[in-house]
């Protein structure tokens, strides 16, 4: 076996090259780990938005919560189905929202332009029913009265959304930011919490609701609830799962963040490889006297393959070392895009994990490796002549 | 031969090597050109929008309904050509529970007003005669196999129950200020069972003014209107109103323009590591160069011209090889499967000058350093060099 | 034996070289006065590091003296800045190198042309004055080939081709037969004499061969930066 130090020395000796080969695969490997981390911090958002034990009602045919439309009296309908979960003084648990979407002047960089925010009218026993909301900065609103809450990651993103802010819920409806609540990096951080009449009067919509959510005793009642609901036909209610609402809320942006992630991967390891690839045919032109000196002292063509098979991934994972490091640094940045389901905005970190590190480092080896499979096999074809040839 | 002659030789020096260099640079400009695309793409809506057409929607979101007697106060403004309403229906085909598209329950003006979608005038006689009537785009047709004289059944969230429709026509658009996707029928229709949220509402008017180089001040007037009704309008021409929603993927743009500058990069690192390579190989011939007379500004004219020739090669393949994959495979699929965001997914030949002059400009500056370093190379030192 | 009558082509005058590293200097020429005539063929030879690739550098305009002048064709070279420097070699100088230093990716035709791309000269006429310079060589027959398809004789014969297309009056060669055997070397050293002799070109030449010393008109020997 050829010793590695004397790829390592190689690569130093070229010092240049070896810098520019490295750091395109550096920057591959950047923007894949940035995707992945992307990928991970959408799905978590999305993910942990749900409760396996927690059932949504909207209207048959809804896409989503804004798009459902029922009437107040229809929350008592649902709330007697059977499988709701009953507390201490035997009442069902459930509640029942009005969701709107705002237009909002954005606040913050070169970007002041309006986007959407999406307002919940909550009941009162919103935080009750939410158990993993917790309140961060300031106090919970009053309920009946103008004071909002909202989530932690809207907070300084639109004009008023601050706390002891205010902002208008419409002309000469003030509403004032009385706390910031979290809730594990769910949806739920991206929206604003106003009481449900307050908003229903603010709004024009007294007297409707767009979804009911209950609690089941268990996950497993849920097909027999479901049943219950949907079955009045004149109603024309439907059940859904809250982590399957959720889930689906998320397969555009996911799809569409899955098919740029592969498209870009694809292409840029292409490039990275190819640039690769150059440098190690040319690594493998100039040192053919080294290689046939090799050759000659006895080394055979497989540890010549495999020497130089090495120099190559270790070309590779240096870049891919710095490239998933930098990446690392992408945990400070907070990425807003527009829900395609909800039109409101969401706003979605860069979540890394181990796996992730670990995947875009193979995948930097595996660059390193293909790339440099054709020159490891062109050195085996150096023969120990050309130790005296030159 | 003439000197550029010269220097383009030079790159048939290691002819393996530039031929992979040239791929690297294709490789790295494809896909800067779909990554181009996709954000041209988007921004297609609100490039193309009409010079004379109005938006004029509820002030404080567009969720929100106006009162259908709007419609009539529109209309008397001096200015406004004509003006038609429409209301988003939300709607699902049952059979098909994934697909989304746009549903709009319209006045029988909105083909005046969207002059630009076109289809047989008999079909639109059929459809104005009938109450169940729906005129579809073609993409969305296409996906959905619907064909003319087909009945189809919507599902509503805000217009609760179920709705049937004759497809009565379906149009193209002879511009692209419109997608071609959407499902379109009468407002008259789904108002009378509406539910008491939105019956006798419409959702947004749009307005045709006569001089569109004062579209603006023509939206301010339509608002002005309304200013001290209780319900207010928010009202932008179409090229504005595009943008604001675009305004909202502003960060996804962005995102996509870092990675667009990332791939650049590694273009430029990829050609300038193998210029570099070369001028390493051939100190002593720039020592022979500058003996003979040549300057140090020749060198570097040389070293650049190499770079440029392999660059604009590169990015002329890379081109190439963008549009089969565009124009056919991914396009078409884009177009389809996610219309509504991406409506004309298409190569811009703006995009396409972009993508060379940017292979130009980045082959010249990742060939300057070693063009410096070459030219100041000292030239005995240079001739001593063997090889 | 050189004319002295007429006024000398090469004028040196208190020639000194010296290179500084740091603290240390070096002196690679010490100092002296030479003359060199017009039509002389002048051969320079002494051990390594004697100094006389320095003074070929130095009177080819490659290089410039620490101090005293240098005077060629009447013109003071010495104090010319690097441009002026270039520009005069490419009229005035002919180069002929050890290892040929052709292009590799142009014919010997082209090669050849290389010099005349810093004229004004027209195409048509770079390519007839460099038809011309490779018949004088005797290789009109190989002005396609590319130097690969070359031998070493035939390389050396298109640089001096090369060198002579721009008819310059001052030939400068840095061993020239040092990588050819003793057929080719003497195919060389014969063309060299042939310039000298019929064409009253100017040359002067380092070289460690003595047969190459012998064609020569004068023999200068050099030794630790001076003239023996």
């Amino acid at each position: 076996m050829i010793p590695i130090r004397y790829n390592v020395r190689s690569l130093a000796v070229r010092r240049a090259t070896t810098l520019a080969t490295s750091l395109g695969i550096g920057l591959v490997v950047f923007v894949f780990a940035g995707a992945l981390m992307l990928s991970n911090g959408v799905k978590k958002t999305l993910q942990t938005s749900g409760n396996p034990d927690i059932a949504m009602v909207m209207r048959a045919g809804s896409d989503n919560e804004m798009g459902s439309n029922m009437d107040e009296p229809n929350v008592h309908n649902v709330l007697a189905a059977p499988g709701v979960k009953k507390d201490e003084k035997g009442s069902p648990v459930g509640t029942g929202e009005t969701v709107v979407v705002a237009a909002m002047p954005k606040l913050g960089a070169a970007d002041n332009g309006i986007s959407n925010v999406l307002l919940r009218g909550v009941r009162d026993n919103v935080m009750a029913f939410r158990p993993t909301v917790k309140i961060i900065d300031g106090r919970p609103a009053r309920p009946g009265s103008e004071e909002v809450i909202i989530g932690t990651r809207l907070r300084g993103r639109f004009k008023g959304l601050q706390l002891n802010e205010s902002f208008d819920l419409r002309k000469n409806r003030p509403a004032k930011v009385v706390g910031v609540f979290e809730d594990g990096g769910s949806a739920f951080e991206s929206e604003v919490w106003v009481d449900a009449d307050v908003l229903r009067q603010a709004y024009g919509r007294e007297g409707s609701i767009n979804v009911v959510r209950v609690r089941l005793e268990s996950p497993a009642v849920f097909d027999s609830f479901k049943a219950q609901v949907e079955s009045d036909k004149n109603l024309g209610f439907m059940a859904v799962r809250e982590t399957e609402y959720y889930e689906k809320q998320s397969e555009g942006t996911s799809l569409f963040i899955g098919a740029m992630g592969t498209l870009i991967a694809v292409f840029f390891a292409m490039g990275a490889m190819i640039g690769a690839m150059i440098t190690m045919y040319s690594a493998v032109a100039n040192r053919q006297k080294e290689i046939g000196t090799l050759r000659a002292l006895g080394f055979s063509r497989r540890s010549i393959l495999t020497s130089f098979l090495l120099e190559s991934t270790v070309l590779a994972l240096l870049g891919g070392i710095v490239g998933a490091a930098a990446s690392l640094g992408m945990g400070f940045v907070h990425f807003s895009m527009l829900n395609q389901a909800s039109w409101s905005e969401v706003v979605f970190s860069f979540t890394p994990t181990p796996q992730i590190l670990m995947t875009a480092l193979t995948f930097a080896g595996g660059m390193g490796l293909f790339g440099g499979l054709f020159p490891a096999i062109r050195a085996t074809r150096v023969s120990a002549i050309q130790a005296i040839r030159g | 031969m003439t000197l550029t002659q010269f220097a383009a030789k030079n790159v048939l020096r290691n002819k393996f090597r530039a031929v992979m260099t040239v791929l690297g640079v294709a490789v790295a400009i494809l896909t800067f050109m779909l990554l181009r695309t996709v954000t041209s793409a988007w921004t297609t809506a609100s490039d193309f929008a009409a010079k004379d057409r109005v938006v004029t929607r509820h002030k404080i979101t567009f969720l929100m309904m106006l009162p259908k007697r709007y419609i009539g106060q529109v209309r008397d403004i001096p200015g406004i050509k004509v003006a038609t309403y429409a209301n988003w229906f939300g709607g699902k085909d049952p059979k098909h529970e994934h697909e989304f598209f746009a549903c709009f329950a319209v006045e029988q003006s909105y083909f005046d007003v969207f002059d630009e979608a076109t289809f047989p005038a008999a079909d639109k006689e059929r459809w104005m005669q009938d109450r169940r009537g729906a005129i579809v785009g073609d993409v969305l047709a296409a996906k959905m196999g619907w064909k003319v004289g087909d009945k189809v059944t919507l599902e509503s969230g805000i217009y609760r129950g179920e709705w049937e429709f004759n497809i009565d026509g379906i149009y193209t658009t002879t511009r692209r200020s419109m997608d071609r996707s959407q499902f379109i029928f009468h407002w008259d229709y789904t108002n009378d069972n509406a539910p008491a949220q939105v019956k006798d509402q419409i959702g947004w008017v749009i307005s045709r003014v006569n001089d569109p180089s004062h579209v603006a001040e023509a939206g301010a007037t339509i608002d002005k209107v309304f200013d001290d009704r209780d319900t207010q309008t928010l009202s932008m021409d179409e090229h504005a109103f595009q943008a604001s929603f675009l305004g909202m993927m502003s960060t996804v743009l962005k995102a996509i323009d870092a990675i667009s500058l990332a791939i650049m990069v590694i273009m430029m690192l990829i050609l300038g590591n193998t210029i570099a390579m070369g001028v390493r190989e051939r100190v002593s011939e720039y020592g022979t160069l500058r003996a003979l007379g040549f300057l140090p500004k020749h060198i570097v004219t040389f070293i650049l011209v190499e770079s440029l020739v392999i660059g604009v090669l590169g990015g002329v393949l890379g081109i190439a090889l963008s549009y089969p994959i565009v124009e056919r495979g991914l396009g078409r699929w884009i177009e389809e499967n996610m219309g509504s965001f991406l409506p004309y997914f298409r190569i811009s030949p703006v995009n396409a000058g972009i993508a060379i002059a940017l292979a130009a400009a980045l082959g010249a500056a990742a060939a300057s350093i070693p063009a410096y370093r070459a030219s100041r190379q000292n030239v005995i030192d240079a001739l001593r060099r063997v090889g | 034996m050189s004319n002295q009558a007429s006024a000398p082509l090469i004028k040196l005058r208190g020639l000194k070289k010296t290179y500084t590293r740091g603290d240390e200097s070096l002196t690679v020429l010490s100092g002296f006065d030479l003359d060199i005539a017009e039509g002389a063929f002048e051969a320079l030879m002494g051990p390594s590091g004697s100094g006389k690739t320095t003074l070929l550098n130095i009177i080819a305009g490659l290089d410039r003296p620490t101090a005293g002048t240098l005077e060629v064709a009447g013109e003071r070279i010495d104090s010319l800045g690097e441009s002026a420097l270039a520009k005069w070699r490419a009229r005035n100088i002919g180069f002929i190198f050890q290892s040929y230093n052709l292009i590799p990716v142009l014919t010997a035709l082209e090669n050849v042309e290389l010099p005349l791309l810093l004229t004004s000269l027209g195409p048509a006429e770079r390519k007839k004055r460099a038809e011309t310079a490779l018949r004088v060589v005797g290789l009109e027959q190989r002005m396609g080939h590319y130097p690969k398809q070359l031998s070493g004789g035939q390389e050396q014969r298109v640089a001096i081709a090369r060198a002579l297309v721009n008819d310059p009056k001052l030939f400068v060669a840095d061993e020239p037969t040092g990588d050819l055997d003793r057929q080719s070397a003497d195919e060389i050293l014969a063309l060299l004499e042939k310039l000298n002799k019929e064409f009253n070109k100017t040359i002067v030449m380092v070289t460690h061969d003595p047969a190459a010393a012998e064609r020569a008109s004068v023999t200068r020997r050099l030794n630790k930066g001076a003239l023996e």
